[in-house]
């Protein structure tokens, strides 16, 4: 049973994709869209009930473990809050000329396309297939980024594709490293597959591994936008249409700290936990600073909440580098909680800006008059985003910062504290001088449209639930992932 | 053949290849730096076809072959037909003098012998010099990507780049799984065409070069 969803899961996507070659109609795609995203999610459910009662399940190239269930949770999830969005994001866009309507179904198809290689990438166990995937992560949503087809979009869709496929290079390189060290101990053809290389792990050449080690990290951390592989990530995740910001920020990026975290596991087992460790402290502490002055700066409202991610991601990397149970589990609640906030945030933004015609902070003015469901929600996730308690960034950036102390980082800690209390200040300054005041006379006054509401409703209550309290499954999840990345 | 020969031929290949980056490094017209890739993609199909007469393994004859008709010749017409296309005349001069480009070049491959020499066991693992010329094409090919700023150019240091990977995948004791390769150079020909058509569409939707986007900044 948990065998065959493992290949039907990347299936939904890829089959939902064909479907909508077949028709040009908007109510059929946005319903083709909702419908194969739920189905995601029922599946997904299905599958991690089975994995909670009988451990991980492997089929072929691809195997699910309680680890990759986190990840795979918050894709699903974040696909369907995404298709709920679209289908009253696409009724205005097209109404204001954003979108071709006869464009739609490659739109449409792209998009799924891009969620069937995403899902692929989490269930992979081999790291061939990871990489492959991953790969097509980037040739799928480069087009989706230069969608609008303007010179700004086409300039970060090139961008985007140049910087990130040369840097995956690195992390197929990497691969090729680690592969030829398991290579070298099983003797004959040896084997790719993540779940087999671990268990021989103990014995890899640590200076193969080492070296391997590190072309992965600036391989995927270019894809996760760690500073300073980042260039492209603002860039990208600003020109991008909404939903498709919200996929890139809230799921591609932890996408490629999963291929990071299955790296990290294999060169702790190899050369011991610290070197490592000490790889992923760095690049979150470079990305921790450099974002923050770009955040302070920033006019582009969108161009935000991207260096935000930058930050974000930089905390991920910090929690695994200060490593400990502590660390790897603030760092993989960070992970749920910044995907949630993140998508909250872009669609609230994207709202605002089709509100106002503009994606400059100072010409978004007095939100609560115009739009008040709108501009609570985008409130809320500032304050999230800023990790303001009791939001659920509060609890994940707090338990990253209990991994730290318990490991002694004192110097670590402290640029971490100071970066966060200046983005805070940053954060919440913006938001604010958007959401209240008087209106702009150019702010459109129309009715708040439901479908995009009803998915910020969505992930602002799993936001707000996580933050008040960790339900039991989630909790037992996230402590069986822990177990996985530390042993 | 015995162990020896293979590694001397690697090694001999691997100059060669060596040789080739440093065409598309000094390359000032785009066409040059073209032909230059396609000359170090069939060197690396070589190398595929010697270390399978080595190996026995029937894999790596079917990547050489893949890789001679992909890399070798399908793309490189493909950038042809795009500078075609695009009536490329003006040169865009590199960001830095292609003389400290090429002391820079001469800095890295130094280091990846360096980093590969410090690797006892490596020896093993990977045949020959393949693993620090392996290192040294990517980073060159990233460094080609750096300097300049046309478009073409850069898909040029890409494939660079790709073939210092394929050839340390090739050494690897038995090479890699087939089916990863072909699902690699897939991804490759994929990649390859969505940024043809995007250097296309720049230029016909907002008539300019990839090299004059530069608004996107802070």
């Amino acid at each position: 049973m948990a065998e065959t969803l493992l290949w039907v899961l990347p299936l939904v996507p890829t089959v939902a994709a064909l479907a909508m070659l077949t028709t040009g109609d908007r109510r059929i795609l946005s319903a083709i869209d909702v419908g194969s995203s739920a189905v995601l999610v029922a599946l997904t459910l299905l599958l991690a009930r089975e994995v909670e009662a009988g451990g991980p399940r492997s089929l072929g190239v691809f195997r699910v473990d309680d680890l990759g269930l986190v990840f795979l949770l918050l894709l699903v999830v974040l696909t369907l809050a995404v298709s709920i969005y679209t289908v009253g994001w696409l009724r205005q866009a097209v109404a204001v000329g954003n979108m071709k309507a006869e464009s739609l179904r490659s739109y449409f198809a792209l998009v799924h396309a891009f969620v069937a290689t995403m899902v692929v990438t989490v269930l992979a166990d081999n790291l061939g297939v990871l990489w492959i995937a991953m790969e097509g992560t980037t040739i799928t949503s480069a087009v989706l980024v230069g969608y609008h087809g303007h010179r700004h979009g086409l300039e970060a869709a090139w961008k985007y594709i140049i910087v990130t496929t040369i840097g995956i290079s690195f992390g197929l390189f990497g691969t090729v490293l680690i592969y030829a060290a398991a290579a070298d101990v099983m003797g004959g053809a040896g084997t790719m597959s993540w779940s087999a290389i671990m268990e021989v792990a103990p014995t890899l050449d640590p200076g193969i591994v080492r070296i391997g080690f590190i072309f992965v990290m600036i391989g995927y951390g270019t894809k996760a936008g760690l500073a300073p592989m980042h260039l492209w990530l603002p860039d990208a995740h600003s020109q991008a249409p909404t939903p498709v910001s919200a996929l890139l920020s809230g799921v591609l990026i932890k996408c490629a700290l999963l291929a990071i975290i299955r790296f990290q596991t294999v060169a702790a087992a190899a050369c011991g936990p610290a070197f490592a460790e000490e790889v992923l402290l760095v690049f979150g502490l470079i990305s921790v600073v450099v974002a923050t002055p770009f955040i302070l700066a920033q006019r582009d409202l969108k161009r935000l909440l991207g260096y935000h991610s930058v930050e974000h991601v930089g905390i991920v990397a910090l929690g695994l580098g200060f490593g400990g149970a502590v660390g790897t589990y603030g760092a993989l609640l960070h992970v749920v909680n910044h995907g949630i906030t993140k998508a909250l945030a872009f669609f609230a933004a994207g709202t605002a800006i089709a509100r106002y015609g503009s994606r400059d902070m100072r010409a978004i003015r007095g939100l609560f008059a115009v739009a008040p469901i709108g501009a609570t929600l985008l409130m809320l996730a500032a304050l999230s985003l800023a990790g303001v308690p009791p939001f659920s960034i509060f609890v994940s950036e707090l338990l990253v910062l209990r991994g730290g102390i318990g490991h002694a980082h004192w110097v670590a800690i402290a640029i971490f504290l100071v970066m966060v209390v200046v983005i805070f200040a940053g954060l919440l300054h913006h938001a604010g001088a958007m959401a209240f005041g008087e209106p702009a006379a150019a702010a459109s006054r129309e009715p708040e449209a439901w479908s995009p509401l009803l998915a910020m409703m969505l992930l602002a209550a799993i936001m707000v639930l996580l933050g008040l309290t960790i339900p039991a499954s989630v909790d037992g999840l996230l402590r069986r992932a822990t177990e996985v990345v530390v042993g | 053949m015995s162990a020896e020969s293979v590694y001397t031929i690697v090694d001999d290949l691997g100059a060669l290849l060596l040789f080739t980056m440093i065409l598309i490094l000094a390359a000032g017209q785009i066409y040059r730096a073209i032909y230059a890739v396609a000359a170090q993609s069939l060197l690396i199909a070589i190398a595929g076809g010697v270390l399978a007469t080595a190996t026995g393994n029937v894999d790596l004859w079917v990547i050489a072959g893949v890789t001679l008709g992909v890399k070798a010749i399908a793309l490189p017409w493909v950038l042809l037909w795009v500078v075609r296309r695009m009536n490329v005349r003006r040169e865009v001069e590199p960001v830095i003098p292609v003389a400290a480009t090429l002391t820079l070049a001469v800095m890295v491959v130094v280091m990846s012998f360096h980093v590969s020499a410090s690797l006892g066991s490596v020896r093993h693992a990977i045949t020959g010099n393949a693993l620090p010329v392996g290192i040294a094409l990517t980073l060159l090919g990233v460094l080609v990507m750096a300097t300049r700023k046309t478009a073409l150019h850069q898909m040029v240091g890409l494939f660079a780049s790709e073939n210092g990977i394929f050839f340390t995948a090739m050494a690897v004791t038995q090479g890699m799984p087939l089916i990863i390769e072909i699902g690699v150079i897939l991804d490759v020909i994929l990649a390859a065409l969505v940024m043809a058509i995007m250097v296309l569409r720049v230029r016909s939707t907002v008539d300019a070069d990839i090299a004059s986007l530069d608004r996107l900044r802070g």
